[in-house]
Formats: C-alpha cells, sequence, structure tokens
C-alpha cells in the first residue's frame, strides 16, 4: 500500500464566467494529480462572475496545483482555506 | 474615424488575420470550414495545401517557430480536426504561439452526433494554452483577437477556435476597434533581485543553465552579453541550443541525457544555477534527487507555475528576462573554474575519427552544419539522429534549430521545415529525419514538390527505428521487438516520384561531395545517407540515474 499522506485543501475558486471554464478546472486538477472528494459550482450566471469551491486531496502541494488553476486565463483567482486570496499573476 | 464593413465570417476571419500581420496559413478543407474556404478564394492571405492536417499543424509550429511570429492552420471538423490535435500538444509543450481554426458543424446540428462532428473544444483542454469555440457571430471578431494575444501573451502556447458553419455564414459588421485587452492581468511582484545577487557573488562555481525560454523571450542577446561579462560557463537544453554563440568558450553543450560529458559534470559540481527559460525536465535532470546536489537555484521564468515546480528555487525572478537578467551582470571571480570546464571541453571533445568505410552520422552532421551557410535553419524528427544533430551541429541562433523538444514528436521535422521555409524564403533550410520518423507525415513531399519548396533532407537511414533498438539493446536484453525497418521504400525512388532530386550515399568518401552537391542545388533536394544500425547514441545517462553516472560505450 501506498504510505504516503493525503492531504486535504479546500480551495475558492474565482473566475470570469466564461464558456466550459469549470471544465477546464476539472481537467487541471486531474491532470495534476488531485482528488476531487466534492464541489460546489456557480457558474453560467449571467453576470460574469463564477464561483466555484472545491475540496481536493492529493500527495503532492497545493501550491502546485493553484499555480496550474491560476494559470487559467479565465480565472480570476484562487484562495485556499482561510488565507488570502493568490491573486493572478501574468505578465505585464 | 473608424470605418466599418458588413463581411461573412469567413470573411471576417481573414481580415482579423491581416490585421494580425499573417500572409501565410496551413490547412486542409473539407465540408464544415468551406465558408471559409470560399473566403479565402478572395483573401490576399495566401494558403498552403498540406497532404494531413497533421502536417499543417507541423507546418505553423515551424513557421511560428522559424520566423518568431504566430503559426496559423485551418482544417475542417471531426478527423480534420483531430487530426490537428499532435500538432497542438506538441506546440503546448514547446511553448509554440500557434492559433487553429476548425471548422464545425452547423449550432443547430451541434450535439447530435451530426456527421463529422466531434468535440474538439472538449477535445482542445488537454493540449490547448486555451480554446474557444464561437457560437454568435458577434463574438468572432473579438475572440480571434483574444487568440492572438492569449498565443503570445507571457509564456506562448496554441490557440484553438471552433467555428461552427453557420456561423462561418452569417454576416456582421466587423468593428475595425483594435484588439480588447485581456483582462485579469496583474504585474508580477518584484523579484528576488537582491537576493539572487548575493548567490551570485559568493558562487565559486556557477553554471548558466539556459534553455528554450531565452529564445522566445527575444533575450539571445542579453543571454549572450551576460554570459560574456560575467565569463560564467554555460549549458544548454535541447531547445536552448543556439541562444549562447557558438565561439564562447565557456560554452559547454548540451546537458541531460545524451548531453556532453563536460556539460553533465559541471552541472553536478556546480554550487549555483542560474537558471534561464528552463523547467527542470525529466530528460535534462536524469534523477532529480541528485541533479546538482550542491547547487543554489536562481530560477528566471516567465510562468510562475515553473517555479518550485520540479526543483525549489533558491531566488526566484519571474517576468521578462530581456529585462531582469542585466539586473544580474556583474563581475565574478571565477578564474580556477573556468579553467577546470575549459580543459574538460578540450579532455572531452567529440571525436570524429571512425574506423572503416561506412559513414559515421555524428560526422555527416558535423560535415553538414560546417558547410551550410550562415543562417541555416534546421528541423530534425526524433530519435538517435536528433540527438547527433543536436550534438555535432552548431546554430547561430535558436530559431535554427527547430526540434520536438518536450513532446519528442516523430513526424515534426518536415513539415516543420516547410513551415520554416515559407516564413524564411531567403534561408536555407535542412530537415535531418530518420527513415522511421520521415514516414510519419511522408505525404508532406506532395506538398514540396507543389510549392517547389526548397527543403533540403538529409536523411539518417540505419534502417531502424534506432533509438527504440539502442534502449532494446542496452535495457532490454537485445530484444528488439518491432525496430526493424529492413524493408523501407527506396527513398531515392519515393523523392523521384515528387519531383524532388536525391542520392543515396553509402560510403566515408562520398560525404563532402554529396552535401556540397545538395547545398548547391536550387530546388528541394534528399540525401539518403545509409549508416550502420548498430551505432548508438552516447553519451547516455541511463533512465532514474544521476548526470554524472553517463554510459560512454558498451
Ligand atoms: C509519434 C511518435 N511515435 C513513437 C515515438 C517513439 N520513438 C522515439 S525515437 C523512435 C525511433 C525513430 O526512428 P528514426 O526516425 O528512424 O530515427 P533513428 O532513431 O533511427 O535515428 C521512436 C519509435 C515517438 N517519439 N513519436
Ligand atoms: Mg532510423
Amino acid at each position: 500500500m501506498n504510505s504516503m499522506t493525503l492531504n486535504k485543501y479546500q480551495l475558492i475558486i474565482m473566475a470570469d464566467d466564461k464558456q466550459v471554464v469549470l471544465e477546464r478546472i476539472l481537467q487541471v486538477t486531474r491532470y495534476r494529480g488531485f482528488l476531487i472528494n466534492g464541489m460546489n459550482a456557480e457558474v453560467n450566471t449571467g453576470n460574469n462572475v463564477a464561483t466555484i469551491t472545491m475540496s481536493v486531496s492529493s500527495e503532492r502541494p497545493i501550491s502546485l496545483l493553484i499555480d496550474q488553476i491560476n494559470k487559467l486565463i479565465d480565472i480570476k483567482g484562487v484562495k485556499v482555506d482561510n488565507s488570502d486570496v493568490q491573486i493572478k499573476q501574468h505578465s505585464a | 474615424m473608424t470605418k466599418s464593413k458588413t463581411l461573412t465570417g469567413g470573411a471576417l476571419l481573414f481580415e482579423v488575420l491581416q490585421e494580425h500581420g499573417v500572409q501565410h496559413v496551413f490547412g486542409y478543407p473539407g465540408g464544415a470550414i468551406m465558408p471559409i474556404y470560399d473566403a479565402l478564394y478572395d483573401s490576399d492571405v495566401k494558403h498552403f495545401l498540406c497532404r494531413h492536417e497533421q502536417g499543417a499543424a507541423f507546418s505553423a509550429v515551424g513557421y511560428a517557430r522559424a520566423a518568431g511570429t504566430v503559426g496559423v492552420c485551418l482544417a475542417t471538423s471531426g478527423p480534420g480536426a483531430t487530426n490537428l490535435i499532435t500538432g497542438l500538444a506538441d506546440a503546448l509543450a514547446d511553448s509554440i504561439p500557434v492559433v487553429a481554426i476548425t471548422g464545425q458543424v452547423p449550432t443547430a446540428a451541434m450535439g447530435s452526433d451530426a456527421f463529422q462532428e466531434i468535440d474538439i473544444f472538449g477535445l482542445s483542454l488537454a493540449c490547448t494554452k486555451h480554446s474557444f469555440q464561437v457560437t454568435d457571430i458577434n463574438e468572432l471578431e473579438k475572440v480571434l483577437h483574444q487568440a492572438f494575444e492569449i498565443a503570445l501573451e507571457g509564456r506562448h502556447g496554441p490557440v484553438l477556435v471552433d467555428i461552427p458553419k453557420d456561423v462561418q455564414l452569417a454576416e456582421v459588421t466587423q468593428r475595425l476597434d483594435k484588439l480588447s485587452h485581456l483582462k485579469n492581468k496583474v504585474k508580477l511582484p518584484l523579484a528576488d533581485i537582491s537576493k539572487a545577487l548575493d548567490l551570485l557573488t559568493h558562487a565559486k562555481q556557477p553554471i548558466l543553465y539556459v534553455g528554450g525560454g531565452v529564445g522566445m523571450a527575444n533575450a539571445v542577446e542579453e543571454v549572450r552579453d551576460f554570459a560574456e561579462k560575467t565569463g560564467m560557463p554555460s549549458v544548454s537544453t535541447l531547445k536552448g541550443l543556439g541562444a549562447i554563440n557558438p565561439d564562447n568558450e565557456n560554452h559547454l553543450g548540451m546537458l541531460g541525457m545524451h548531453g556532453t560529458k563536460a556539460a553533465n559534470l559541471a552541472v553536478q559540481e556546480s554550487d549555483l544555477l542560474v537558471v534561464v527559460g528552463a523547467r527542470f525536465d525529466d530528460r535534462v535532470t536524469g534523477k532529480l534527487d541528485e541533479f546538482a546536489p550542491n547547487a543554489k537555484v536562481i530560477h528566471f521564468d516567465i510562468d510562475t507555475a515553473e517555479i518550485n515546480k520540479r526543483r525549489d528555487a533558491d531566488a526566484a525572478i519571474l517576468g521578462d528576462l530581456k529585462g531582469n537578467l542585466p539586473l544580474l551582470t556583474t563581475e565574478l571571480n571565477i578564474a580556477d573554474w573556468q579553467q577546470k570546464l575549459k580543459q574538460m571541453n578540450t579532455d572531452f571533445a567529440w571525436r570524429y575519427d571512425h574506423p572503416g568505410d561506412n559513414i559515421f552520422a555524428p560526422a555527416v552532421l558535423k560535415t553538414v552544419s560546417d558547410l551550410m551557410p550562415s543562417n541555416t535553419c534546421v528541423t530534425t524528427d526524433v530519435g538517435q539522429h536528433q540527438m547527433w544533430a543536436a550534438q555535432h551541429m552548431t546554430f547561430d541562433d535558436p530559431s535554427n534549430f527547430l526540434t520536438s523538444g518536450g513532446m519528442g514528436t516523430m513526424g515534426f521535422g518536415l513539415p516543420a521545415a516547410i513551415g520554416a521555409q515559407i516564413s524564411r524564403p531567403h534561408d536555407t533550410v535542412i530537415a535531418v529525419s530518420g527513415d522511421g520518423s520521415i514516414m510519419m507525415n511522408v505525404q508532406e513531399l506532395a506538398t514540396i514538390k507543389r510549392y517547389q519548396i526548397p527543403v533540403k533532407v538529409v536523411l539518417i537511414d540505419n534502417a531502424k527505428l534506432g533509438m527504440v533498438r539502442q534502449w532494446q539493446d542496452l535495457f532490454f536484453d537485445g530484444r528488439l521487438s518491432e525496430t526493424d525497418l529492413s524493408d523501407n521504400p527506396d527513398f531515392v525512388m519515393l523523392a523521384t516520384a515528387f519531383d524532388i532530386k536525391s542520392k543515396l550515399i553509402t560510403k566515408k568518401s562520398e560525404v563532402k561531395a554529396a552535401v556540397e552537391e545538395m547545398l548547391d542545388h536550387d530546388g528541394p533536394y534528399l540525401l539518403q545517407v545509409k549508416i550502420d544500425a548498430a551505432e548508438n547514441v552516447w553519451p547516455l545517462v541511463p533512465p532514474n540515474t544521476a548526470n554524472d553516472k553517463m554510459m560512454e560505450s558498451v
């Protein structure tokens, strides 16, 4: 059996409410090695703000996933637990 | 005053392409993209009909890489779109700006398993930087501008725009307004410059580790300047080759799995890595835990997600390399280290004295490299010939060595060379290919024939899937499973069928004259170079092994 510990994290993601933003987040999360334990998504709201909360677990550090989600074009920011929102970082 | 005019979605596409300076596109028509091809008929944009959509995608990649612009490819829905995918994946892995336009079945038919309907938008999620499906004609202009902006913004990458047939046909008034800028752009945080300077001034054995990001950041000059002024010894990744001035005597060549002995030993001994536009790829690091075990790391990158991904940085400098690297230029006191590495460079220099009459591939590629005009653009396929090209050819700019790095895609070389030649009609373009790889996009010889594209193909023919055969010999007890190609077609006859001049050489004594003949020929040329099937690429760092434990022969 794998003895590595799974760490659990709660993410809050804010995004422009664009096409398939939810699918993009799901795809990146799976690909980067994070298991989704549950989620709640408010998308296609008509006011161009999508909010997604997601609990994930992985052996990998959460910063890896945050950086990759942040890279998605439509993402405004990703927050873990109660810590501060990590503002999207793009080239100027 | 802004003018506006009414036109179809298809015509609008070409207007926007031209606004972005696009003169050439690569593609293949079909039912769901017919309105776009109809608009092409009236457009000044020149279209190159490739003979497979994968060829179109790779030509767009080659075009983009050789010219430092965005490459554009077009395909119809369904199989046309899926045929683009390998090229898009390749562009994603190597951060190449490509805009792919796919036709889609009409919006009313979408989701009904219509003829030639595939969810290319869904498929694109894993193989593009971003993608769009345009279901409203009023969105098309904005989306197309955004596609170009995203392809080139930050770390470059491929963008796909899927356009249903009815949207291509719909009429719209072009707004002719300039780009609507992307939202969400925030300035990068201040870099660890002072930390980096501190690390640098205390380093006794620093190495500059140069990656493909240097060329893409348009920072070749800055990196050369930094290497000159600091005198820091440097190593290059496969994609970083050409960034360092070929005359720089402190350059140790390529590092990694097939890197030079000097480069790999120097990196293992270093106490500081200054990483510019590179990402600690597994083909570079070998066993990650044992890679440069005593080195601190200063990591320059445009992509936040690359920092601390595979190796922690002691100082991270995010953002534009061009502006940031000069801030670190300082004089270093590393004469002993330089001397030691120069000695290694001499001690471990490549040798071309090879016994017998058979042609030695490294020597052929060295000859081609020595004889080719300056600013020649070389593409490769994937395998032993690719590694020999990387080891034994010299490039004066990263845009002069186009190879599938991240994806390692066989079939890249020929169509990429076509794209490169179209973007740079006055430069020599050489595709170094293998007898396995060439067959993966061999249909593109027809593209060469049609447009008389003067690409030179150097076909390194070992009648094997040589790289896989090498691994079978070394790591699978010589059980040669499905790697024999001794029944290859007659390549000279094949080239002749496409009106391409060609020649077969089998002896060392024939090499120089044949290479000269190829280079002197005005049109396309295929030089088939028969080599010994048993030749291996050395050195080789076996999988999951530290880079200083390379094998040098069997
Ligand atoms: C599309 C694709 N399929 C399979 C591979 C695996 N592969 C890597 S090198 C190689 C052999 C290439 O043979 P050839 O083009 O003759 O080059 P050689 O190694 O003989 O120089 C293969 C099959 C690959 N890289 N790309
Ligand atoms: Mg071969």
